[in-house]
């Protein structure tokens, strides 16, 4: 985690270090800006202590809306952040201060014209958890048992602000140049804009719940949209627990198994099959249920995956293709990850160092079953992002905007596993693959 | 034959119409073909039907949020929160009126004479919630403090009237945060804090040994 860590495109790892980093400023410039006492710029980040951390995540669970969604991605990509830090915002994912009682019924009455009271037989004032931009309440109807969450009003604009706040501290402390980094902030605005859009939210749970109906072991809530609008979701309550709640009950490989083989094909199910995919899998958003299914609960981010990106990029995990130099180059330069401008020594460079970040990253995918569980293959990927952060050859920002959150799915997807010590199927929704890399006239 | 609605429709009609208080109460009947005295019999003046208007959708508030079934399980924290909400949800409906009627008065610290009635209806229900919120000691009962609690809740009655006044965002959602933070804060100021603590210790330091040998620089 130092200064030089500057490149995009480089390995998942990276990629995702990067944008824990990216995140991380977002948090420091809060505390600047709430408490400037708090934080020390200059500070080298490995040396902050546990008390820096509590504030940090102190400030940041006040906060809520956009910041709160910053701590979710943080704690995900545990080991890249020291202990203390991750321990601290971890606690983000199941705590925030709650919204008042009097807030929720205004709410109520702004979209629908009535109190809870009058929409649901029975309604609980206050809240059982927050959802970052939100918080969840318990509800009933005609016997059913309801989830209702409810979004903290002016989000929206909270977060074109925060982002506005982050970036000029963004240029300089990621050293990439204003135009080179726009193209991810948008990319990151758009994803956390779209979340905040509850009516878009429900009609794509319904659409996905639709479409992975067929999954086993996977179950989704139904929901209700006449009982939904701008602000409010009103949703089937899942029983069950938490991730790390089930894992404290100390579930049998089997079990442990059957959840992550679950996950593997709810998320590659709709990488390759609907090229669409909930891209936040952070542990808050699943419920394991008393029968071991995996339950789903938060559509709110969901990255398409354009052709142009899905072809080069899962050719290069599952086919010969990085086999064959020529064409491994041709994905490379088409994800932007090798330029025009690069010189030969520079190509040949880029592609040997691209190359084995991706066998390293692809290892699950190039056999039929993969065991999450050993560290190693975690060590590796880590340590490859160590050395990466020391070279100055990424300096500067290389690949296509979509490895952001496609990189956010995977990794957050191989953390999980890894929490779970699953060992999974991974040939059950297989990448589609071409030998062959078009590319454009240009 | 007028009512008081008829009058305070006619009076909203015209100002909103005109931008400014019709010249004279005679003017005024004669427009909306009544005999002045008709008039006295339900307003002394312009302003009173103001102060009318404003009190009123107070109290409709009041009525409003104590026929809510959560009503009895809010704390006095909560009770305010809820007034602050359905008042500026209500009055929205009058929104060019209030846009109006507050613009017009003289900028200052006095309450405007249009507000005084509506003063008393909410200092009212601000002593009610605030007396059981300290018998229930969930606010701190501090003295001399304690009676100006209800002060503290109408500047910040005040403070959003205006902010709303001037916000512009969809659904008014920027007084919604508004007042979930101020009041939040206000009542914040009014729980036993650390100020208590430090000013009972320093009480508790005077009386016992005497303040400046305790500290050490008593010669």
């Amino acid at each position: 985690m130092n200064k030089e860590q500057n490149s995009i495109p480089t390995s998942k790892v990276e990629r995702s270090a990067k944008f824990v980093k990216t995140g991380f400023k977002v948090g420091g410039n809060y505390i600047k800006h709430y408490s400037k006492k708090l934080f020390n710029p200059e500070l080298d980040r490995t040396e902050l202590n546990e008390d820096n951390a509590a504030d940090i995540y102190q400030s940041l669970s006040e906060l809520k809306g956009s910041a709160l969604k910053v701590a979710q991605m943080l704690s995900m990509d545990k080991n890249l952040l020291p202990k203390a830090y991750v321990d601290k915002f971890t606690q983000s994912q199941y705590n925030a201060p709650p919204l008042s009682g009097p807030l929720i019924v205004q709410t109520f009455k702004k979209y629908f014209g009535k109190s809870p009271e009058q929409i649901y037989d029975k309604f609980n004032i206050r809240s059982s958890n927050a959802a970052s931009i939100g918080q969840v309440h318990q509800a009933e109807l005609n016997g059913k048992k309801l989830a209702v969450k409810i979004q903290y009003p002016g989000v929206g604009d909270s977060i074109s602000s925060d982002l506005k706040l982050v970036k000029p501290f963004a240029f300089r402390l990621l050293g990439m140049s204003e135009k080179e980094l726009d193209v991810y902030m948008r990319e990151v605005e758009e994803r956390l804009l779209e979340e905040t859009d509850y009516e878009l939210e429900v009609r794509r749970s319904i659409e996905f719940s639709t479409a992975c109906a067929k999954l086993d072991n996977v179950v989704f809530p139904t929901y209700y949209p006449e009982l939904s609008g701008r602000r409010i979701i009103t949703m089937d309550w899942l029983e069950g627990k938490h991730l790390r709640e089930f894992l404290a009950t100390n579930p049998s490989q089997e079990i442990r198994n059957q959840i992550g083989q679950a996950l593997w094909d709810f998320y590659n199910y709709q990488q390759h099959e609907l090229r669409a995919v909930h891209a936040d899998p952070h542990p808050g958003n699943f419920m394991i249920t008393a029968e071991n299914k995996l339950g789903v609960i938060d559509f709110g981010c969901i990255k398409e995956m354009p052709d142009d990106f899905y072809y080069p990029f899962f050719s290069l995990t599952a086919s010969n293709l990085l086999e064959n130099k020529e064409e491994t180059i041709k994905a490379f330069r088409k994800l932007e990850m090798i330029w025009k401008t690069d010189t030969p020594e520079q190509v040949e460079f880029y592609y040997n160092f691209y190359r084995e970040m991706i066998i390293l990253f692809a290892k699950p995918y190039m056999s039929s079953e993969f065991d999450f569980g050993p560290t190693d293959f975690f060590d590796q990927l880590y340590a490859v992002g160590e050395k990466l952060s020391k070279m100055p050859e990424f300096k500067t920002a290389r690949g296509v905007k979509h490895f952001i959150y496609v990189n956010r799915t995977n990794f957050g997807l191989y953390n999980i596993l890894h929490e779970l010590q699953a060992k999974v199927k991974t040939d059950t929704y297989r990448p589609h693959v071409v030998d062959h890399i078009e590319m454009d006239v240009a | 034959m007028a009512t008081t609605e008829s009058i305070q429709k006619a009076y909203i009609d015209y100002v909103l119409t005109e931008g400014e208080q019709p010249k004279s109460v005679y003017l005024f009947a004669k427009k909306n073909k009544m005999p002045e005295e008709e008039f006295y019999r339900y307003f002394g003046s312009f302003d009173a039907i103001e102060q009318f208007i404003w009190a009123d959708l107070a109290k409709r508030t009041l009525t409003e949020i104590r026929s809510q079934e959560v009503w009895g399980q809010y704390s006095a924290r909560e009770k305010a929160l809820s007034f602050f909400y359905a008042f500026f949800e209500l009055l929205k409906g009058s929104r060019s009126f209030a846009v109006y009627s507050v613009k017009k008065q003289p900028k200052g610290f006095t309450t405007p004479v249009i507000f005084s009635e509506l003063k008393t209806v909410f200092e009212n229900f601000a002593d009610e919630i605030l007396t059981e919120g300290i018998e229930s000691s969930e606010l701190s009962d501090r003295k001399f403090f304690s009676k100006r609690y209800k002060d503290a809740l109408w500047i910040q009655f005040g403070f959003v009237l205006h902010f709303w006044i001037n916000d512009n965002s969809a659904g008014f959602e920027k007084t919604d945060e508004a007042i979930e933070k101020g009041v939040n804060v206000t009542f914040d100021l009014f729980q036993r804090s650390p100020i208590d603590n430090l000013f009972e210790y320093g009480k508790f330091l005077a009386q016992h040994g005497g303040l400046k040998e305790t500290m050490g620089f008593g010669n």
